[in-house]
């Protein structure tokens, strides 16, 4: 009996070990391996080591090393929420470069961390050098909230 | 005079209705050997090749239905492989001259960089499109 339960333990790990990402999408997922392109729409949910975001549509390229694709840049599209640790990124468009580690988002954007909420029309969040840039087409745009449970701290 | 006429016409129809009768048979004797060749050949545990601009394509299934010169049904667990993809699902319809594939049944898609598992799924090898249909994972070692 411990045994089978060892060995079913050991099917899980193994699986996730090799689950590394994945992207899930109501309605349906397309492979354009010409373009080098996944599609995926509705209630779109796209996750890899380092964060998980969910939007309307999202749009994937990739290139092949050594016999393996890899993705080089993710778009989202419309209702963008991206989770990166503690922190959530919104916006209406958003462009994630693989090459550089870097989120661009665009459009009614926030920041939002356990300790305060930002908004404004351009976002950079560079993962590497863990650093967030908000721009704002009007300075007035640019709203920094101290949220309440934290605020003391 | 007259009852000669009648019997004279009376033949003439009853040899008609009777030549009618005869083109009819003639007729359909014709079109059964038609009938025969547009017959569903069905063959069980069947795997074949076809070429195309991805090299060779390896497919296959539980029972094949050819529904005519390019119309193939993959009835039951069928599979389409190259060096590309992996397709696995059930009941899997194929024209092996548009090379146009599709199903309406569970998928699951193994390529070089994951897994893919849809609710179902139309390949167009020709433009190098495949369509998951319906709620999709795609599972990714990146």
């Amino acid at each position: 009996m411990i045994r089978l339960v060892l060995v079913i333990l050991f099917i899980f790990t193994f699986k996730n070990i090799y689950s590394e990402g994945y992207i899930k999408a109501k309605d349906g997922i397309e492979w354009d391996s010409e373009n080098q392109t996944y599609v995926a729409n509705g209630s779109v949910m796209f996750k890899n080591l380092n964060l998980t975001a969910t939007a309307d549509k999202m749009v994937a390229n990739y290139i092949e090393e050594n016999n393996q694709e890899v993705f080089t840049k993710v778009e989202f599209f419309q209702n963008i929420e991206i989770k990166f640790k503690d922190e959530i990124f919104k916006g209406d468009y958003a462009i994630f470069t693989k090459n550089n580690n870097t989120i661009k988002l665009n459009g009614n954007v926030s920041i939002q961390s356990p300790t305060r909420l930002l908004t404004g029309d351009e976002l950079i969040v560079d993962l590497d050098n863990n650093t967030r840039t908000l721009n704002s087409n009007h300075s007035s745009s640019i709203v920094e909230v101290l949220i309440e449970n934290n605020a003391n701290n | 005079m007259n009852s000669l006429k009648i019997k004279k016409i009376l033949n003439i129809l009853i040899f008609l209705i009777l030549f009618i009768q005869l083109m009819i048979i003639y007729y359909n004797s014709k079109i059964s050997p038609v009938n025969i060749q547009k017959k569903n050949i069905t063959i069980e545990n069947f795997s074949s090749i076809l070429l195309s601009k991805y090299g060779v394509t390896y497919f296959g299934s539980e029972k094949l239905s050819k529904k005519d010169e390019i119309n193939i049904f993959l009835e039951g667990l069928s599979y389409l492989e190259n060096d590309f993809y992996k397709i696995y699902g059930k009941d899997i319809h194929l024209n092996v001259e548009s090379e146009i594939s599709y199903s309406d049944k569970p998928v699951k898609t193994i390529n070089s960089m994951g897994t893919m598992k849809a609710s179902g799924f139309k390949n167009d090898a020709n433009i190098g499109k495949i369509y998951f249909l319906g709620d999709s994972i795609f599972n990714f070692n990146d």
